[in-house]
């Protein structure tokens, strides 16, 4: 996209560009340092994943303000305009994003206290993984106007819920086999949800940049996984 | 024979227009609706004040200036040797960027094209066609105790509106409006508006505008020139959130194209 003629409102949008890039940097290190707190059962660490939520959610109100600003001043149309739009619905997620690893590292200190759940750190670790690396790459599809990264991102959310599925099972099985570790695999429970919930957040993030390099939002052809946390299991199975 | 298609007010096919040897549009094909605000946009020289020229005929009174292809007014061609230009003009009116009332009094501004094209029988009813249309164009309230005062006399946007009075009087089915608003304060540019969306539920009104937030403002459709070409005519909505031509977005989020 060339430049504006009248450069100020390039440095508005570029400023705004940049306070995103900031935010996301600070979730993706939020989410990763929560799932390694968990994984080490390292609590200084969860703690200032705690704190660091506070520079995010101001880092969400100074993006709303300076996007109001461009709207009320350089009265933004098409491409402009839909960056304005888009940034302040990905500023949105990304302050859920990091919500979600505030509470991981909330439950990661409370897990901390207790008799570790064989394996599970590891795999809820991985797929906090995956989700960082669809973040980043979200990120890297919003600087660079990339609508077709963004559409990978989008489809890459099926993994997610498919590893979530599977320690739905897992802590199941766990809690059935043991009564002892219910408290802890609920918290790793609610763990692998917010994970779950922080990839489609991140899905939701990719749409917005689809919908800001192309003007249209992406229909409804991302792949689902299958339903089977939905399925009621009968009395007599468990 | 003529292939002007019905439904629309002002049909327009391969328009070409020369000043002398300057090609000022270029194939030009434009369907104007009725009962529709049209903008037309683009940086200056883009040939789009000469365009809306062509809609009237009003390039006619230029010596060195060509006009060919096919130009329709209900399916009727206004080069047809049996359309008289000022016939053609009350019903395509026209009010320009620089309010240019006559050196007459505000009644007689008005008055003035009813009287010529024989539109009243009697004073009354001449009365009656100028409170019309001032109170169309919402300057009525302000000047109805004074109706022999001279036009020229009133504020910038009041002799805007007194030129769209002017403009209205003849009944016309087109109104044609070249940057109607530039020279006005913003609240006589929202009166002027307000008016443009007004008219637009009852005629067929095409506007030039270097504006775009205006454009935005008044249209349903966006029509946008640039060097002599249409670059791109769609819905306003879709113009301005998601045009489809890069030409169209540098011009309009204010890039060098």
């Amino acid at each position: 996209m060339p430049e504006h003629i009248l450069s100020a409102f390039d440095r508005d949008l570029e400023a705004i560009r940049a306070r995103v890039m900031r935010m996301g940097g600070l979730v993706e290190e939020a989410l990763l340092n929560a799932a390694r707190a968990l994984k080490a059962r390292d609590e200084a660490l969860a703690a200032e994943v705690r704190r660091g939520d506070r520079a995010i959610d101001a880092l969400e109100l100074e993006i709303n303000e300076s996007c109001a600003r461009l709207l009320a001043l350089r009265q933004p149309i098409a491409s402009d305009l839909r960056t304005a739009l888009g940034v302040m619905k990905i500023a949105g997620n990304l302050e859920r994003v990091g919500d979600y690893a505030k509470n991981m590292a909330k439950r990661a200190n409370v897990l901390a206290q207790m008799r570790p759940i064989e394996g599970a750190p590891g795999s809820i670790k991985r797929m906090a993984r995956e989700v960082h690396a669809m973040l980043s790459d979200a990120l890297e599809a919003f600087i660079r106007e990339d609508a077709a990264l963004a559409e990978d991102v989008r489809q890459r959310d099926l993994e997610v819920d498919q590893m979530y599925n599977a320690l739905f099972r897992e802590f199941l099985t766990f809690m059935m086999e043991d009564p002892r570790s219910i408290t802890a695999c609920m918290h790793l429970h609610f763990i692998a949800k917010n994970i779950e919930r922080a990839g489609d957040h991140v899905t939701a993030i990719a749409e917005q940049v689809i919908y800001v390099v192309t003007g249209e939002l992406p229909g409804e052809s991302r792949p689902k996984g299958n339903r089977d946390v939905y399925k009621v299991i009968p009395e007599g199975e468990l | 024979m003529n292939n002007c298609s019905q439904g629309t007010k002002v049909t327009a096919r391969n328009v070409n227009v020369w000043y002398g040897d300057n090609h000022a549009i270029k194939d030009v094909s434009v369907d104007i609706s009725d009962r529709m605000v049209t903008a037309f946009i683009g940086p200056s020289g883009c040939g789009k004040s000469t365009f809306l020229r062509c809609l009237n005929r009003m390039n006619d009174t230029i010596p060195t200036c060509r006009v060919e292809g096919e130009l329709c007014l209900d399916g009727e061609d206004i080069h047809d040797a049996r359309v008289d230009p000022v016939e053609l003009r009350a019903r395509v009116g026209m009010v320009f960027q620089k309010p240019n009332p006559f050196p007459k009094s505000i009644y007689e501004n008005v008055a003035y094209g009813p009287r010529i094209h024989g539109l009243a029988r009697s004073r009354a009813e001449l009365d009656e066609i100028v409170e019309k249309s001032l109170r169309r164009a919402a300057l009525w309230d302000e000047v109805k105790d004074r109706l022999q005062a001279p036009g020229t006399g009133l504020s910038g946007g009041q002799q805007q509106r007194l030129c769209i009075a002017r403009a209205v009087a003849t009944g016309p089915e087109v109104l044609l409006m070249d940057e109607p608003a530039s020279a006005l304060d913003p609240i006589a540019t929202a009166q002027i508006e307000e008016l443009i969306d007004e008219l637009g539920r009852s005629i067929a009104v095409v506007i030039v505008t270097h504006s775009m937030q205006q454009a935005a403002r008044v249209s349903q459709r966006t029509a946008f020139f640039h060097l002599g070409n249409l670059v791109e005519y769609g819905e306003t909505d879709q113009i301005f959130t998601n045009p489809a031509d890069s030409r169209t977005e540098a011009y309009i989020t204010g890039r060098i194209g």
